[in-house]
C-alpha cells in the first residue's frame, strides 16, 4: 500500500512537471528573452509612447506588450516567470509604484538597480523625494514616470458665495471645514478612505505608517505627534461630517459633486484632470487648486502622495539592459513626450513644459501650475513602497475610517492601526523598527 | 485493494449456469472503462498530479525539503483565521440562501410548466454569464445605492453608499446575493433536469389520489431528486468555500475596498503571486482540498449518493 502510494505520487509528480516543460515551450508567448527581443510591459496609456520609441530606433528589436492596470498584475506575472525561469518582461510600467518593493526583493529578484545604468544626473533630475519610492538602501530600483502630490482643491464660486478664505494651516482648515458643514449642511472638505486618507492626511504630516529604512526594515510609528495631530485634526470634522469616509471613486461621491456639496478637497495632482470635472461634474471655471495647509510648528506646506507610476529594468535582460534602461530614461526624462502624458511628470524639466498647457487649461478657475509645482518639490520624505500596500489601505479603513464612522477617539484607534501595520509588515518580511 | 480488483472475475467464474453472462459482463466491463477512461485521465492529469506536485511542493522550501515548515507559517498566519471567520461566515448566508432559491424555482418552474419556462431558466443563468470588469461596474453600481434599482432595500439596510455596502458586515451580506445570482442559474438548470426525467406514473398516481402540488412536492418530487439536491450541496460547498471571484471581482471595481486576502483562497493566491511563496500556496490549497473532502464524504455517506438498486437491496 505504502509502495504503491508512494509510486503514484513520483508518477504524478513525474506527470506534472512533464506537463510544465511541455505547456511553457511554444503558448507563453513571451519568449522574447531566446530572439533577443526587447520585450516591454506597459499599461494601455504608456503604449503609445512605447511605440514611438520602437519608431524612433528601428535598428532595435522591441516588442510591446500591453498589459491591464490591475494592481498585482505585474508580481503575478512575475512570480510566474521566477517559477519557470523565463518569460521575464525586460522593461515594465507600474501603475503601483508600490510593487517596486516586492519586485526588488531577494524573494523576487527581479528588479535590476539602476544606480550604475541611468547617470546620477539625471536621476538629480526628478522632482526631489520622487525617487524615494524606487530607491531601497541606497540603490534606486525604478524610475518615476508621473507623481501624484497633493494639493488643496477646491471650489472657487462656493467659497466666494460663502464667504470663506483659502485656508493657510490645518487649523483654519479645520475652522473652515466645521464652519461649512454647520451652515452649509452636508458641505464636505476632505475625504478619509484608504490611500486617499492616509496618503494626504498622514503623508503630508510626515506620520510614519510606511518609511521603508531598506528591502527588509520599516519604520512604523503611529505615537508620533505626526500622527496623533492628523487624528486631532480629523476628530471633529469627522464628528461634524465635514470629511467624508466615502472612497472618491464611490458614485456618491460624485452625488456630493453635482450638489455642490465639496467645498475643498485635499487630493492628488490628477484629481485635477480626472476626477472634479469627469468624475464629479463641477463645471468648469470653478475648481483651483492651492498648496496643501500647513502643520503647526512648520512654515512650509507638505505634499502626501497618492498614486502616480514608475518603470523598472528586469535583472534577467542580460545583453539588453543598457537598451532597456535606455528606453526606461527616455519614456520618463524626455520633454516633448511627457508633457502630452495624462498626469503631471516626476522628471522637473519635463513637468515644466507639462504644466505650459495646463496653465492654459479653461477648466479651473485659476493656474493650477503654481501650487502643483510647489507640491511636487515638496513630498514628504518617508512614505516608501512597501510590500503591504494592499493591507496598508485595508487596516486604514478597519480602523481610522471605522472610528470616524461611529464617532470613536481617533487617537486611541492609532494604536489599532500600529498593530495591524505591524502585523502586515511582518508577514511580508520586514523587521519593524 | 489488490484482492478487490482480482476478486470479480475469479467469483464470476465458476458460475456455470450464466453461460451468456460473461459475454455481456465483459463487453461491459469495455463499456465501462471507455466511459469512465476519459475521466480518470483527466482525473489524474487535472487533479491528482497537480495535488501531488503542490503536496510536495508544500513539503520544499527554497528548494531543499522542509517537512512541516510551509504548512506551520500558513497556520500562524494572523491572516488565514480573519479569512477563514469571513468564508464560514459566507456560506452560513450563501449556502442556505442558494439552495432555497435552486429548490423553489426549480419546483415552481416544474409545477407550472409552460411557454416561459425556458425562457426564465435562460435570465436566472444570465448574471453568471456576466463575468470580470463589466461583473465589476455591475455589481458596484447593484450597491450603489443612488443608481441602483434596489436602492430603496439599500437604504432600508442603511447602505447609504457604495462604500458602506463594501465594508464591515454588509460586505459578506453583498458578495452572498452576488454569489447566489450568479450560481443559482445554472443549478436550477440541473436541477430541472432532473425533475422532468422523474417517471410520469408515480406522478400521475399522486395526482389520482389527489396530492396537492405541495405534498407532492414535499413527499414524491423532493424525495426523488434528493441525490441532485446532495450534488449541488456538494459543489456548491467546495466552490462557495473556495470564494474567490465574487471579493476578487468587486474589488477591481471598488480598489483598496476589499482586503486582498479576505478569503482563503485569496491568501492562497496572495502567497503564489504577491508574496511570491508558492510552497505556502500550495500548502494553504491542500488544507482547502481536505476541508472539500471531508464535506463531500460527509454528504455523499449520508444521503446514499451512488446507491444503486443492487446496492441498495445488498
Amino acid at each position: 500500500m505504502k509502495r504503491w502510494r508512494a509510486a503514484s505520487l513520483a508518477a504524478a509528480v513525474a506527470l506534472a512537471l512533464s506537463g510544465c516543460g511541455g505547456t511553457g515551450g511554444g503558448s507563453s508567448g513571451n519568449s522574447g528573452n531566446d530572439k533577443g527581443e526587447l520585450l516591454v510591459w506597459v499599461d494601455n496609456t504608456r503604449t503609445p509612447a512605447a511605440q514611438q520609441y520602437k519608431k524612433a530606433h528601428p535598428d532595435l528589436k522591441i516588442r510591446i506588450v500591453t498589459i491591464p492596470p490591475d494592481a498585482g498584475y505585474v508580481p503575478t506575472k512575475v512570480s510566474l516567470a521566477n517559477r519557470t525561469k523565463r518569460g521575464w518582461p525586460d522593461v515594465v510600467f507600474l501603475t503601483n509604484p508600490a510593487e517596486a518593493a516586492t519586485l526588488a526583493s531577494e524573494k523576487f529578484g527581479y528588479a535590476a538597480p539602476l544606480d550604475g545604468l541611468v547617470p546620477k544626473s539625471v536621476r538629480d533630475g526628478f522632482a526631489p523625494g520622487s525617487l524615494d519610492t524606487c530607491t531601497f538602501g541606497g540603490e534606486t530600483y525604478c524610475l518615476r514616470n508621473d507623481i501624484a502630490p497633493t494639493v488643496l482643491w477646491y471650489d472657487t464660486s462656493l467659497m466666494k458665495e460663502y464667504g470663506y478664505q483659502v485656508p493657510k494651516t490645518w487649523a483654519d482648515y479645520q475652522r473652515t471645514g466645521l464652519k461649512a458643514a454647520e451652515e452649509h449642511p452636508g458641505t464636505i472638505v476632505g475625504a478619509i478612505n484608504g490611500k486617499y486618507g492616509a496618503g494626504t492626511y498622514f503623508g503630508s504630516s510626515g506620520c510614519p505608517t510606511r518609511d521603508t529604512l531598506s528591502l527588509t526594515k520599516v519604520h512604523i510609528d503611529l505615537t508620533r505627534s505626526s500622527c496623533t495631530r492628523v487624528a486631532d485634526l480629523l476628530q471633529p470634522m469627522a464628528e461634524k461630517k465635514a470629511v467624508t469616509t466615502v472612497v472618491p471613486t464611490d458614485p456618491a461621491f460624485a452625488k456630493l459633486g453635482k450638489e455642490n456639496k465639496i467645498l475643498m478637497l485635499p487630493g492628488p495632482a490628477w484629481f485635477g484632470d480626472f476626477m472634479f470635472g469627469p468624475a464629479f461634474k463641477i463645471p468648469k471655471g470653478r475648481i483651483a487648486a492651492a498648496p496643501m495647509p500647513t502643520w503647526p510648528g512648520e512654515t512650509k506646506s507638505y505634499a502626501g502622495q497618492v498614486g502616480g507610476g514608475a518603470f523598472l529594468v528586469s535583472a534577467h535582460a542580460g545583453d539588453r539592459t543598457k537598451e532597456a534602461a535606455d528606453l526606461v530614461r527616455w519614456m520618463t526624462t524626455d520633454a516633448t513626450l511627457q508633457a502630452d502624458q495624462p498626469t503631471y511628470p516626476a522628471f522637473t524639466a519635463a513637468a515644466q513644459k507639462w504644466g505650459e498647457a495646463k496653465a492654459k487649461d479653461p477648466y479651473y478657475a485659476a493656474d493650477p501650475m503654481p501650487a502643483l509645482t510647489a507640491a511636487a518639490n515638496a513630498l514628504r520624505p518617508g512614505f516608501g513602497a512597501v510590500r503591504f500596500e494592499a493591507d496598508w489601505q485595508a487596516s486604514f479603513n478597519d480602523t481610522v475610517g471605522k472610528a470616524a464612522d461611529s464617532g470613536a477617539d481617533l487617537r486611541k484607534t492609532l494604536a489599532s492601526w500600529q498593530d495591524k501595520l505591524e502585523a502586515a509588515a511582518k508577514t511580508s518580511e520586514y523587521s519593524v523598527g | 485493494m489488490k484482492t478487490l480488483t482480482a476478486a470479480r472475475p475469479t467469483a464470476a467464474e465458476p458460475v456455470p449456469r450464466a453461460k451468456p453472462r460473461p459475454r455481456r459482463h465483459k463487453g461491459r466491463t469495455t463499456a465501462v472503462w471507455i466511459l469512465v477512461g476519459p475521466y480518470a485521465l483527466f482525473l489524474a492529469v487535472f487533479g491528482l498530479a497537480p495535488a501531488g506536485y503542490a503536496l510536495w511542493t508544500s513539503l520544499v522550501h527554497d528548494g531543499s525539503f522542509s517537512g512541516g515548515r510551509n504548512w506551520a507559517a500558513v497556520l500562524d498566519d494572523y491572516r488565514l483565521g480573519e479569512a477563514a471567520q469571513n468564508v464560514t461566515t459566507y456560506l452560513l448566508i450563501w449556502l442556505p440562501v442558494l439552495l432555497l432559491t435552486v429548490l423553489s424555482l426549480a419546483f415552481t418552474l416544474h409545477a407550472r410548466p409552460g411557454r416561459v419556462t425556458g425562457a426564465l431558466q435562460l435570465v436566472y443563468y444570465l448574471p453568471g454569464a456576466v463575468t470580470g470588469s463589466a461583473a465589476a461596474l455591475l455589481w458596484l453600481f447593484m450597491v450603489s445605492p443612488d443608481s441602483s434599482p434596489f436602492g430603496p432595500l439599500l437604504k432600508l439596510m442603511d447602505v447609504k453608499t457604495a462604500t458602506d455596502a463594501l465594508s464591515g458586515g454588509s460586505l459578506i451580506t453583498v458578495l452572498a446575493v452576488m454569489g447566489v445570482a450568479v450560481h443559482a442559474g445554472g443549478w436550477i438548470v440541473v436541477l430541472y433536469g432532473a425533475l422532468t426525467a422523474l417517471p410520469r406514473d408515480v406522478l400521475e398516481a399522486a395526482q389520482v389520489d389527489g396530492a396537492s402540488a405541495w405534498r407532492t412536492m414535499w413527499h414524491i418530487k423532493l424525495p426523488l431528486v434528493r441525490t441532485y439536491v446532495a450534488f449541488v450541496l456538494i459543489s456548491s460547498f467546495a466552490s462557495g468555500s473556495q470564494v474567490f471571484v465574487e471579493p476578487t471581482v468587486l474589488s477591481t471595481g471598488a480598489p483598496g475596498q476589499i482586503s486582498p486576502t479576505w478569503s482563503v483562497n485569496q491568501l492562497a493566491y496572495v502567497y503564489a503571486t504577491q508574496d511570491g511563496d508558492f510552497g505556502k500556496a500550495a500548502a494553504l490549497s491542500l488544507a482547502m482540498l481536505a476541508v472539500g473532502l471531508l464535506a463531500a464524504w460527509i454528504v455523499i455517506s449520508r444521503t446514499g449518493m451512488y446507491a444503486t438498486d443492487s446496492t441498495k437491496a445488498g
